[in-house]
């Protein structure tokens, strides 16, 4: 297992973020982790890019515990958050390269990352605009591409298309998935976007109020709750019954 | 090349391409500050080249001639001599023949200086309008000049008429000649004019540490916060680089951009300065020389100052949100903490109390202002012990910096007490 997470918990003073998860994840698999706005994705995905401390439990990936562990965490991880902007006054490139000098231990490898990031993110000439210039899909497909030119062990990607029109996001879940195929690379994405979730991952999660209440394939868990889709799944797993399919993003 | 290297340059070029900053912190003091000494200094030249000098003489006597013949020979005068039955006459004519100034020889003014009685003779400065007043102003110190050296003359005439061998020793019978002792030796320089290079000093100083404190400060945590406001903190986190050499990385960049700045205020300033002339003499005149050695211990001073500004103001942008609210916060702190340095402009520490002088001394800004008169007084202990304090409190406010990056703070904190980042 690249990732085991155990018995999870997160307090932000009063409030439990987290009440106790566990899930782990085997190399070269995109795992799914999904669920509402306020259920813990987020807070889960920054204790594994160890920006945040957990209260309780813990966390191993490759082996290196995320909090004693944290220098060696990072040199295996590539973080995107869900709300990220790069440098405004760099252009494309320059942030590009800006990044993969500080993974790249030596010249050729960070030119070597420099040029997958530049196929990755698709902008062609505009790399050499500012990023000031850029429109919200244009700044997500250079994070991206961020993210991934690096061939990190594990990429932690936060609702990675979120707030796209339908091309940019599209597209965004199409570079992932290729990416994911060629290079073997473990992915954990956490998503509103039931949709996304079945179209990108192996395995998923699913997380309400803190707690994880089903893990297992898209296809088993449309097996187990006889469900049409993985919102009606993840509706009948917290005990909401649904009379007829509902709209929305996931639908 | 080293993560810190990378991430400096980075830094460095980020601040260069902000042309809002730029402009602030650089363009501005190398055109606004020389063009407001050039105007200045323009307005000064106007004023002094030519006083237009208009005289009404109602004297019969020779003394009134004389005066006229004076002042006509008087460099940057010009005189024009016009007749008016009344003062009030003479002031219309004067205001309609754009004249500075006019001089009323009142009747009896030859009669009173040969009966030995003082005389007196009327400046009218003649105001077209309100502007700054400063030819009229001119006008009237050279005319006094005049006056006074006519006055002096017709003195020493009189002094030898009655049988003085030395007129000028009756008129001035005490003469005065200032000297200073300074640091142990006696310098041939009036205490005034010491006084004069001292004040230009420690006037210049507190104003140049001020202004390197306050840009590289709001500088710092501006990097700091700009990364919340553009959402790039997050991600700089979780690269795969030391905290601490983030956190030197900043306050690198930012020091680089603040000295480029306090140069381009230095020399902005000195250009600005040009146009009010200097006293002419020199600290090194005074016997007051700054050794290398000396110097590279006031580098070290300002060095540590600048590294405790810079690292405080990014521990206080921890707690802003965005570059607004960071400003403000760094403003309400550091301007409190400066201060101090001002104070320093009018009072000399050594004549303080014990608990006066040390709690301006608590502030590290008071110290390159106070090092900077034991420079010159070559009095390294007293350096020496404020180069360790600042090592102190500049090294524990890095460290404290270095902690707080280093833990999730940087991330939940917030000014408002108890408030949480709103979680996922």
């Amino acid at each position: 297992m690249l990732v085991e997470v155990e018995n999870l918990e997160k307090d932000y003073g009063k409030v439990k973020a987290l009440k106790g998860i566990s899930f782990s994840i085997r190399e070269g698999e995109i795992f799914g982790l999904i669920g509402p706005n306020g259920a813990g994705k987020s807070t889960t995905l920054k204790i594994l890019a160890t920006l945040l401390k957990p209260t309780g439990g813990t966390v191993r990936i490759g082996g290196y515990d995320v909090v004693k562990e944290a220098d060696r965490v990072r040199t295996l991880i590539s973080y995107l958050p869900e709300e990220a902007g790069a440098y405004k006054n760099l252009t494309g490139r320059e942030y590009l390269e800006f990044m993969a000098r500080l993974y790249a231990k030596d010249e050729r490898k960070a030119r070597e990352m420099l040029q997958l990031g530049v196929e990755l993110s698709g902008l062609g000439e505009r790399l050499d605009d500012k990023v000031s210039t850029y429109s919200k899909g244009m700044t997500r497909k250079l994070l991206i591409a961020r993210a991934l030119m690096v061939r990190p062990k594990l990429a932690i990607l936060d609702e990675p298309a979120s707030g796209l029109d339908i091309v940019n996001a599209y597209e965004i879940r199409k570079t992932i998935r290729r990416f994911a195929r060629s290079e073997g690379t473990t992915f954990l994405i956490s998503s509103h976007n039931m949709l996304e979730v079945e179209f990108l991952c192996d395995r998923v999660a699913m997380i309400a109020d803190g707690r994880i209440v089903e893990t297992g394939t898209p296809e088993e868990l449309k097996t187990k709750y006889g469900a049409e889709n993985l919102e009606e799944v993840f509706m009948r797993s917290i005990g909401v019954s649904i009379p007829e399919p509902v709209g929305g993003e996931g639908s | 090349m080293s993560d810190f290297l990378v991430l400096a340059k980075k830094e460095i070029k980020n601040l260069m391409r902000d042309r809002k900053l730029i402009f602030g912190l650089i363009i501005v003091p190398l055109i606004v500050y020389p063009a407001l000494g050039k105007m200045m200094q323009f307005g000064f030249e106007s004023a002094t080249k030519e006083t237009h000098v208009a005289i009404v003489n109602f004297d019969d006597g020779k003394y009134g001639e004389l005066l006229i013949k004076a002042l006509n020979v008087t460099p940057n005068v010009t005189i024009t001599v016009i007749s008016a039955g009344s003062v009030d006459d003479a002031l219309r004519k004067a205001l309609q023949e754009n004249q500075n100034v006019l001089v009323v020889i009142p009747h009896n003014f030859s009669e009173s200086i040969e009966s030995d009685e003082a005389a007196t003779v009327q400046i009218y400065g003649v105001f077209k309008e309100i502007g700054s007043g400063m030819r009229e102003s001119v006008s009237e110190g050279r005319i006094n000049a005049v006056i006074n050296v006519l006055s002096e003359e017709i003195a020493k005439l009189k002094v030898r008429e009655l049988g003085a061998k030395n007129p000028d020793a009756v008129l001035h019978p005490i003469r005065a000649e200032s000297k200073s002792y300074l640091l142990g030796r006696i310098v041939d320089v009036p205490p005034t004019v010491v006084s004069q290079v001292l004040a230009s000093q420690s006037y210049g100083l507190p104003l140049i540490v001020f202004l390197m404190v306050m840009i590289t400060s709001q500088m710092s945590a501006g990097v700091v916060a700009s990364e919340k406001e553009n959402k790039t903190l997050e991600t700089l986190l979780t690269l795969p680089v030391r905290r601490t050499t983030i956190v030197a990385s900043k306050i690198t960049g930012t020091a680089v951009m603040g000295v480029i700045a306090a140069l381009a205020y230095m020399i902005g300033l000195r250009q600005y300065m040009a146009g009010f002339g200097e006293t002419g003499v020199s600290l090194s005149e005074l016997g007051l020389s700054i050794t290398p050695a000396g110097l590279a211990l006031f580098g070290v001073v300002v060095f540590l100052t600048i590294a405790f500004s810079l690292s405080l103001a990014m521990l206080l942008a921890v707690f802003a949100e965005d570059v607004q609210s960071a400003n403000t916060v760094v403003s309400s702190v550091i301007l409190p903490l400066a201060f101090p340095s001002f104070v320093l402009m009018f009072v000399d520490i050594s004549q303080l109390s014990a608990l006066w002088k040390y709690l301006l001394l608590a502030s590290p800004f008071t110290h390159p202002v106070v090092d900077y008169r034991y420079l010159i007084a070559k009095d390294y202990t007293a350096l020496g012990a404020s180069i360790a304090y600042l090592a102190i409190v500049a090294g524990a406010t890095l460290y404290v910096t270095a902690r707080v990056f280093a833990s999730e703070k940087i991330l939940t904190a917030r000014l408002g007490w108890g408030r949480q980042k709103g979680r996922e």
